[in-house]
C-alpha cells in the first residue's frame, strides 16, 4: 500500500544502510582510481582523507594557525550575522505586508522580482555596493534570503483564520495586541520551517562569495586546496558542511517541537 | 491485437538500430584515429587553441577533424573552463593535455607523471604590483595588505621580486583575493586597496580606468620564469597516437602564430584571440601580447624546453612551491627525452618540437 508506515527500527536500519552505501560506494570509487593511479589525490583513500582531517587539525608549521578554527570562525561568523539580519528584515517586511494593503501592494511586486535573482549571479554587484569585508558577505546572504522568507511569512500571515482575528476584535484586542498575540503566534512554526529551507541557500551565497573575494573561511580554503589538488583536505570540509546544515536543520526542528508542539500534533 | 503488437516490436526494433548503430560507429571509428583530448582556458597563447578551430585549422569537437588532425591522423577534443578547473581536470585524469603554467604543473606532477611538451608564452609584465596614491618604493607598502591570488605566480611574482629589491618577505601581508574582484576595487577606489599584484587583462584595465594608477614591478625583472606551456601525461604520450597529438597540438599553435605574423591576418587574429579574454581594444591586446611574449617558432620552443635556458628558472620555481606549501615536497624536474629523464616527474621535454619540425619536412 502507497504510505504504509514502516517500524521505527526499520527505518533507522535502512538509514544506516543508505549511508553504509554511501561509504562503500566511495570507497569502491576511491579503489578503482588508484588502481589507474596509485598516486591519485583527486579521490583520496581513507588514510589519505586521514591525513587531510589532521592538516586542517593541527597549528600550520609556517603559520601557527590551524585552518579549521581559523576558516569556522570567519565562516560562521558571516552566516549568522547574514541570516540574522535576513530573518529579521523578512518578519518585518512579512507581518506588514500580510497585515496592512497599501504596503502589500508597495512591496510584494519588487520582492517577487528580487526572490527570483539568484545571489550568487548578482555577486559582483554586492561586491561593488558594498565592498569586500564582512559587510559583504552579511548583506549577500541578508538579502539572498529575505525576498523568499518575507514572502513566506507573508502567505503564512494570509493564512491566520478570518475567524481567530474577529474573535480577538470582539474581545477588545488592539492592533498590535492582535498581530503579538494572534498573528506572530500563527506564524512562527511555519517561519522556523521557511528559515530551515533557507539555510542551505545562504551557505551556496557564502562559499561563493569566499571562493572569490575570501582571505579565510571554508569557500577560500576549499578553492585554494582544490587548486593544490589537495581533495582530502576538500572532503572533510564539505563532510564538515552537510554536518553543520544536518545540525542547523535538526536543532530548528527540535526548537520548533519544543516551542509549538500544538504544530507539529496537529500539522505532521 | 497481433498487428499492433507487430507494430510496437518494430518501433522498439527501429529506434534500438537508430540507437546503436552510431555507437557501433564510433567504436569503429575510434579504431581508426585516436582521440586525446586537450583542457584550456582563456588566456591569450592558450586561446590560439579556441582560435585555430574558430578558424577551422583543427575542430575541436569529439569525432570532427580539421586538416591539422587530418594530416597527423588524430582528434584533438578541446575542453575549455576556467584555469583552476583545467588544473583539477588533469589532476585527475579528465583530459590528456593542459594549458598551465611551469609552477603550477608541478603540483599535479606528484601524481601524473606530467611532461611539458610546448611552451607557449612567458610573462614579460603581464603580471604586475599596481600601486595608487604617493607610493613609489616597495618599502611604503610594508604593513599594508598587497591583494593578489595567493599561491599563483602574482605571489611568486611579488615574493621574487620583494626578494629582488633587497626586501624581506615576512615585512609584507600577501592577502588572497580573486584578481578580478582586487582590480575592480582598486578601479572602485575602496578603502585598503592601495596595491595589487594581478596578471593581464587586469593590469591593462585597471592603468587605463585609473589614471593614478602605476606599475611599482612587474615580470619584466624575472624574465622567462613564469613559462605558460602545454603539459601532457606521461601515460598519454606513451598510448598509440599519443605523440602523434602532441606533433597535432604544436602544429596548430605555431600556425596560429603564423597567422599572427602576417600582416594581412595578425589584426584579425588578434582580435580572435582577445574576444573572450578581455574587453580589450586592438591597440590593448597589440600591448598585451608583447607583455606576454609568445614563443612563436619551434627554434624558441625548443631553447626555452632546454636545461641551459631553464633548469636554474625551475630551481627557483620549485623551492617557492616548497617554502609556500604549494607543493608538499619538490618534485624531480628533469630535462630532455623519456630516456634522458627517466625518474622525472615533471619533464621539460623538447623532442615533440623537434619531432614535429622533423616530420613537417
Amino acid at each position: 500500500m502507497i504510505r504504509q508506515p514502516i517500524s521505527t527500527r526499520l527505518a533507522i536500519l535502512l538509514g544506516i544502510l543508505s549511508v553504509v552505501a554511501l561509504l562503500m560506494g566511495y570507497t569502491l570509487l576511491s579503489y578503482v582510481q588508484h588502481l589507474d593511479n596509485p598516486d591519485d589525490t583527486t579521490i583520496p583513500t581513507w588514510s589519505q582523507l586521514g591525513e587531510g582531517v589532521q592538516r586542517l587539525l593541527e597549528a600550520n608549521p609556517r603559520t601557527g594557525e590551524r585552518w579549521l578554527l581559523l576558516d569556522a570562525e570567519a565562516t560562521a561568523t558571516r552566516l549568522f550575522l547574514g541570516l540574522f539580519y535576513g530573518i529579521v528584515g523578512a518578519i518585518i517586511l512579512g507581518l506588514l505586508m500580510g497585515c496592512y494593503a497599501p504596503v502589500e501592494a508597495l512591496l510584494v511586486p519588487p520582492l517577487s522580482l528580487l526572490a527570483k535573482i539568484p545571489p550568487t549571479a548578482a555577486l559582483a554587484v554586492f561586491f561593488v555596493l558594498v565592498g569586500t569585508d564582512t559587510e559583504m558577505y552579511v548583506a549577500m546572504i541578508a538579502f539572498g534570503v529575505l525576498p523568499s522568507l518575507a514572502q513566506s511569512v507573508y502567505l503564512a500571515v494570509h493564512d491566520v483564520p478570518r475567524e481567530m482575528l474577529y474573535k480577538a476584535y470582539t474581545l477588545g484586542a488592539s492592533q498590535m495586541e492582535l498581530i503579538w498575540n494572534i498573528i506572530v503566534r500563527a506564524v512562527y512554526p511555519r517561519l522556523i520551517d521557511s528559515v530551515r529551507l533557507q539555510i542551505g541557500p545562504a551557505m551556496v551565497y557564502l562559499i561563493a562569495a569566499e571562493m572569490v573575494l575570501g582571505d579565510v573561511g571554508f569557500g577560500y580554503r576549499i578553492r585554494l586546496q582544490m587548486r593544490l589538488l589537495n581533495m582530502n583536505v576538500v572532503y572533510p570540509y564539505l563532510a564538515i558542511l552537510a554536518v553543520f546544515g544536518f545540525g542547523m536543520d535538526y536543532c530548528l526542528r527540535l526548537l520548533q517541537r519544543v516551542t509549538c508542539p500544538w504544530f507539529i500534533r496537529h500539522g505532521r | 491485437m497481433k498487428a499492433r503488437m507487430f507494430k510496437n516490436t518494430m518501433i522498439v526494433a527501429a529506434v534500438a538500430v537508430v540507437l546503436t548503430v552510431p555507437a557501433f560507429w564510433t567504436v569503429a571509428r575510434a579504431d581508426e584515429v585516436p582521440a586525446f583530448s586537450l583542457a584550456w582556458s582563456e588566456y591569450p597563447s592558450w586561446s590560439a587553441f579556441g582560435v585555430a578551430h574558430e578558424f577551422g585549422f583543427i575542430n575541436g569537437r569529439e569525432g570532427e577533424m580539421g586538416p591539422i588532425e587530418k594530416k597527423w591522423g588524430v582528434d584533438i577534443v578541446l575542453k575549455e573552463a576556467d584555469y583552476d578547473t583545467c588544473l583539477v581536470m588533469y589532476g585527475s585524469g579528465k583530459c590528456d593535455a593542459v594549458c598551465i603554467t611551469n609552477m603550477d604543473a608541478l603540483i599535479p606532477s606528484l601524481t601524473r607523471k606530467s611532461v611539458g611538451i610546448l611552451p607557449t608564452s612567458t610573462s614579460f609584465g603581464a603580471d604586475a604590483c599596481i600601486v595608487v596614491g604617493d607610493i613609489t618604493d616597495i618599502k611604503q607598502l610594508r604593513g599594508k595588505k598587497v591583494y593578489g591570488l595567493a599561491k599563483t605566480v602574482s605571489e611568486y611574482c611579488f615574493v621574487r621580486n620583494v626578494e629582488i629589491l633587497g626586501e624581506k618577505e615576512s615585512d609584507y601581508r600577501f592577502t588572497n583575493m580573486d584578481p578580478a574582484a582586487a582590480a575592480l576595487a582598486m578601479q572602485q577606489k575602496r578603502d585598503g586597496f592601495d596595491a595589487i599584484v594581478v596578471w593581464n587583462p587586469f593590469v591593462l584595465e585597471t592603468l587605463n580606468k585609473r589614471k593614478d594608477a602605476r606599475v611599482l614591478f612587474d615580470s619584466t625583472s624575472i624574465p622567462g620564469e613564469i613559462i605558460d606551456m602545454v603539459v601532457m601525461t606521461q601515460e598519454s604520450l606513451d598510448k598509440p597516437g599519443g605523440e602523434k597529438f602532441a606533433w597535432a597540438v604544436i602544429d596548430a599553435f605555431y600556425t596560429i602564430n603564423r597567422e599572427m605574423a602576417k600582416p594581412e591576418t595578425r589584426d584579425e587574429t588578434l582580435i580572435a584571440l582577445g574576444e573572450k579574454f578581455s574587453n580589450l581594444n586592438l591597440d590593448s591586446m597589440r600591448k598585451v601580447v608583447k607583455q606576454t611574449r609568445f614563443y612563436a617558432t619551434p627554434d624558441e620552443g625548443v631553447t626555452v624546453l632546454g636545461r641551459e635556458a631553464t633548469a636554474g628558472i625551475m630551481e627557483k620555481v620549485v623551492a617557492f612551491c616548497v617554502s609556500h606549501e604549494i607543493v608538499p615536497e619538490a618534485p624531480a624536474v628533469g630535462f630532455g627525452s623519456r630516456e634522458e629523464a627517466e625518474e622525472a616527474a615533471f619533464r621539460l621535454d623538447p623532442t615533440y618540437i623537434k619531432g614535429f619540425v622533423a616530420k613537417s619536412k
